[in-house]
């Protein structure tokens, strides 16, 4: 595995609520080299935290208080339990404290040298995240000077056309010089592609990279983030609420709820639809989105009743009881009062759900 | 008897852009045609969908159908009076049959007002009703969208996204529209709320007959709820019908490559989304047919001079079935 993350607790303190919000609850993904694995999951369920808490990015208070994220068998949580002290009771954190600045150095010493190096990341508003004092050249050219050993002013603008044209950006040698601000959001995200790119990392977190776009622009960067796979063979974490890119894209998926992974496996396992070995989570956000019959029949969608749960209070038993459809009633009293497992119903295919409970 | 409740003909909107040295020498800004000569009309429990790229007009037309924004020209016919140059005061009580639900959840909601004042607000804005009518009323409109009572002590900052797009319609149902322009009415929220609003949306039609403008870049919920779709390319519609015949017999090239770029990300084949270049420009008026220079069609003809002809931008032509394209191949 290139990058495995266990366990990982990420919360937040709301002094509004006096509570923590528990937005990586226990999340537990890995992901092998050069595979994609798609995280899709609601506003809330802990995947872009998650993410972050991978590339060290987490700000806030106390953030990352457990787990492990190893990446290429370096741990990126080294030494974390030096600096929390947590409070547990039937397995649930009830209290935490954290030295954040002794922490804060200590993430600085261990990821140097690989943010934005070994992890590079794209993110939902390329026009956010690219400097707009600063044409998309130079800032290609500090990047690679920055991180790989072409440190030459001419052989690094080389390095950088050549990736503008990798990522299909029409002219490059004109666009070199332009600013972000003089380009079309899909353009931004182009270059901001090429940007993460360029370092040559050995994994790249795309969170939301076409959220945001233009219905026919966001098909082309799939098309392109597909060729890139196919080309460099890049490890990537892919984090969509869009169920459809992850089909294009992920070679395997995680379905994140309320903070925890409640299915993973390849992405036929995952996405296959109307399957009965799916999470009823799974089930439900695939037969929410119209299907050719649906739109066909014109008939009413089966939408998932309730709301995303609010990780402040999270329930005892399972997280998604509350809107489950599919509980019976021998497995009932368990569902409410007892989190399952994640057990593995056939090899690489693992489910959070007593219903599949080994 | 007719029943269409909405006719619009010829409607453009032209704002203009005062920036630069040419401008402020002149006084004359640059104009750009947000929406230049579209029509259509729409029945009673009838939903026409917009749909398009962002900066095409689709929002700009639904403002401008309900006065929200002033027309440049053209002519909006609402219940059979013509209201395109109607006065503020006889607009007014014409205001509470048209209605609007925004894209942001939070328009409309005020955030220092409790849901139950916020829907007496709505309830009393054209009628006088008693105490004992608003609460009969209120209980009614929490039931019509499916909302807890105990939710009329909150805040908007206290609501969930589904909630409040649900206060959000109940308090234009507190008005009794028979026109909704709905603008990305889901698209601000989580997919499994989606489906949520867009059945209420579907069985507040059938029960109350409402008219629907449903704009929105969702193609495939656009199709599931709206009778007829038009598509919008800079500020013109390009190709419009029912909308069954639009998603699987679109005839426009660009009606196509809108529908492909869904198919494409359901079934993982490769269609011809990629190969449209460019992005479109306002700025930069093309001549003659306005998606020339990114139409494959244009391409695989051999460049004809026609389709950037200045004299012959396509009319939108009739090609049965109730179908209008805007192309001089298709």
């Amino acid at each position: 595995m290139l990058l495995s993350i266990e366990n990982l607790r990420t919360y937040f303190y709301s002094r509004s609520r006096r509570a923590f919000v528990r937005s990586v609850d226990g999340a537990s993904l890995s992901v092998g080299r050069g595979e994609t694995l798609g995280v899709v999951g609601e506003s809330g369920s802990g995947k872009t935290v998650a993410a972050l808490s991978a590339a060290g990015l987490v700000a806030g208070s106390p953030g990352v208080i457990g787990g492990r994220i190893e990446l290429k068998s370096r741990n990126l949580l080294d030494g974390i339990e030096r600096y929390v002290k947590v409070e547990e009771r039937d397995g649930r954190v009830m209290a935490a404290e954290k030295d954040e600045r002794g922490w804060g150095r200590q993430v600085r010493r261990l990821m140097s040298g690989v943010r934005g190096k070994e992890i590079a990341m794209i993110f939902q508003n390329p026009r956010a995240a690219l400097n707009p004092y600063s044409t998309v050249g130079a800032q290609l050219v500090e990047t690679i000077r920055l991180h790989t050993n072409l440190k030459g002013k001419h052989e690094a603008k080389d390095k950088a056309l050549h990736w503008l044209e990798r990522v299909r950006i029409d002219s490059p040698r004109l666009r070199f010089d332009s600013y972000p601000f003089g380009m079309s959001g899909g353009m931004c995200q182009r270059a901001m592609i090429a940007m993460a790119l360029c370092a040559e990392p050995s994994l790249l977190i795309a969170d939301e990279p076409t959220t945001g776009l233009d219905a026919t622009i966001q098909a082309r960067i799939v098309e392109l983030l597909r060729e890139l796979k196919d080309g460099t063979g890049i490890t990537t974490l892919l984090i969509s609420h869009d169920i459809s890119v992850i089909r294009r894209l992920a070679d395997r998926v995680a379905v994140m709820y309320a903070g925890t992974v409640v299915q993973s496996g390849t992405a036929s396992q995952v996405l296959r639809p109307r399957d009965s070995r799916q999470h009823p989570y799974t089930a439900a956000l695939l037969a929410s989105v119209p299907s050719a019959e649906t739109i066909r029949a014109k008939s009413a969608l089966q939408a998932i009743e309730g709301e995303v749960p609010d990780t402040t209070s999270v329930p005892r038993g399972c997280r998604f009881y509350g809107r489950c459809n599919r509980v019976t009633d021998a497995v009932r009293s368990r569902c409410a009062n007892l989190e399952p497992p994640l057990s593995e119903i056939e090899p690489g295919h693992k489910l959070r759900c007593w219903l599949h409970a080994a | 008897m007719n029943d269409t409740l909405l006719e619009v003909s010829d409607l453009s909107k032209h704002f203009r852009s005062r920036w630069g040295l040419a401008s402020a020498l002149t006084g004359q800004g640059r104009v750009i045609p947000a929406v230049d000569g579209v029509s259509f009309y729409l029945k009673q429990n009838e939903t026409v969908g917009l749909v398009g790229e962002s900066g095409c007009g689709k929002t700009t037309v639904g403002r401008t159908v309900l006065r929200l924004t002033e027309p440049s020209g053209g002519r909006i016919v609402f219940g059979g009076r013509d209201i395109t140059h109607l006065d503020r005061a006889r607009l007014r009580p014409l205001r509470r049959e048209m209605q609007m639900i925004f894209q942001d959840l939070d328009a409309g909601l005020n955030p220092k007002m409790r849901v139950r004042a916020i829907l007496r607000e709505a309830l009393t804005v054209h009628e006088r009703p008693g105490d004992a009518e608003i609460e009969r009323r209120i209980r009614e409109l929490l039931e019509q969208v499916n909302l807890k009572e105990s939710k009329l002590a909150n805040f908007p900052s206290e609501l969930s996204g589904g909630e409040k797009r649900r206060v959000g319609i109940a308090r234009v149902l507190a008005v009794r529209p028979r026109l909704i322009v709905a603008d990305e009415p889901t698209s601000a929220l989580d997919v499994s709320i989606q489906a949520q609003v867009v059945n209420l949306l579907r069985d507040l039609q059938k029960h109350l007959g409402l008219a629907y403008l449903f704009i929105s870049h969702d193609l495939p919920v656009v199709e599931l709820v709206s009778h007829k779709v038009a598509v919008m390319y800079l500020g013109r519609i390009v190709e419009m019908g029912l909308s069954e015949t639009i998603a699987r017999e679109p005839r426009h090239p660009y009606t196509r490559i809108l529908w492909s770029s869904v198919a494409e990300k359901h079934t993982a084949e490769t269609t011809t989304a990629k190969d449209i270049g460019g992005v479109f420009d306002f700025e930069q008026p093309t001549r003659g047919c306005r998606f020339a220079p990114r139409c494959p069609l244009y391409q695989q003809q051999g460049r004809p001079a026609v389709c950037t002809d200045p004299a012959s931008e396509p009319p939108l032509r009739d090609v049965g079935n109730g179908q209008v394209v805007a192309c001089h191949f298709a």
